[in-house]
């Protein structure tokens, strides 16, 4: 894998930008859609704020002053078109955020893109009761297995801060799951 | 008084409550992560189309080359009247606000008591009482705050006068009179 501080290089020179941007895609697409995909929780949806965050990254390279790790930066821009995604569609459907989770999550339902079962499902449902924060840590800590350290960068908590969040939504979730 | 009495006769390691609270919480997430009866579903259920990310780096490009930036050059003429035009617009707009505001006489307090307070009633901020206090400084209160703040009686009185209808509602007794 190439170098952080050299890719960052390429990127900010017109004449290697295009090869460059090419492996920063393919370096993160994967990881950033699933990051993504667990907060709007469609396809479609991950699809369009993948691609947006993606172009956000490309336009503002220029001004990543490397305070963080390129990594935490683009989670960062991912996890903000992801919430203000779903900002949006709550206010366009003039409903709230909760009532949205719900509706995302009865959306499951019918949706070719997700083959989970009704423990799945009432994960998801559980998932869609934790505040907002709690629910990012939660994913971040229990599907895609990211360290303390990392998810502070990117969320801009404390480490405890993000141990204590953790704990509350773990304990949520399974006895959301043990009731019925 | 006995120096011996004020020696501790037990020992902990050095830097032991230095760390405790971080054990503490590693050892409470390790515990949920990686229990065995574990109820959490491995798998979420999720999937996407095949090839998706193959195709990823193209639909990017295709959309990056689409965003080409329209410029729309204004001569200068039209733009001095651009500027008229918005001058003219201001001062019409100050004026009916000051004489809209000078006819309200809106004070700090009155703004205080009824706008945050229907800011805060009527939009949903979004944080649980978990996030806000983790946003407020414990160490910032003091117990003084809450001892020296009672509520005086009179405070009472309003409140039941405003959010009772019935007094027999409350069930009080003659003694209690």
């Amino acid at each position: 894998m190439i170098a952080e501080e050299t890719l960052l290089n390429e990127l900010k020179q017109l004449e290697t930008q295009a090869k460059a941007f090419e492996v920063l895609v393919n370096t993160y697409k994967e990881r950033l859609y699933w990051h993504i995909r667990r907060i709007v929780l469609n396809h479609d949806d991950t699809d369009d704020v993948l691609q947006n965050t993606f172009i956000k990254v490309f336009k503002n390279i220029d001004g990543f002053k490397g305070d963080s790790k390129l990594y935490s930066w683009m989670y960062r821009i991912a996890t903000n078109e992801a919430l203000t995604f779903l900002k949006k569609n709550s206010n366009k459907l003039g409903i709230s955020n909760s009532e949205l989770q719900d509706k995302m999550v009865s959306n499951l339902q019918a949706d070719v893109y997700f083959e989970g079962d009704e423990i799945q499902l009432k994960l998801q449902k559980a998932i869609a009761t934790l505040p907002e924060k709690q629910k990012l840590v939660f994913n971040m800590k229990y599907y895609q297995e990211m360290k303390y350290e990392e998810i502070s960068e990117i969320l801009n908590t404390s480490v405890g801060g993000l141990k204590a969040s953790y704990h509350l939504a773990v304990k949520k979730v399974e006895s959301f799951l043990k009731g019925d | 008084m006995n120096k011996k009495k004020n020696k501790k006769d037990f020992k902990t390691p050095k830097g032991y409550f230095e760390g405790f609270t971080d054990r503490l919480l590693d050892k409470m997430s390790s515990m949920e992560g990686n229990q065995e009866e574990s109820i959490l579903p491995e798998k979420e259920g999720f999937k996407l189309p095949d090839g998706y990310f193959d195709s990823l780096n193209k639909n990017i490009q295709e959309k990056l080359n689409d965003e080409v930036p329209k410029v729309i050059a204004l001569n200068r003429r039209r733009k001095f009247y651009y500027y008229v035009a918005a001058a003219v617009a201001a001062i019409v707009l100050l004026t009916v606000g000051i004489q809209t505001n000078m006819n309200q006489e809106p004070t700090f307090e009155n703004l205080a008591k009824t706008e945050i307070e229907d800011y805060f009633n009527n939009t949903d901020l979004g944080l649980s009482t978990y996030e806000i206090a983790e946003v407020i400084p414990v160490d910032e209160l003091e117990i003084s705050d809450i001892t020296d703040n009672q509520i005086e009686d009179e405070n009472i009185i309003d409140y039941l006068d405003n959010s009772i209808d019935n007094i027999e509602e409350l069930n009080l007794t003659d003694y209690e009179y």
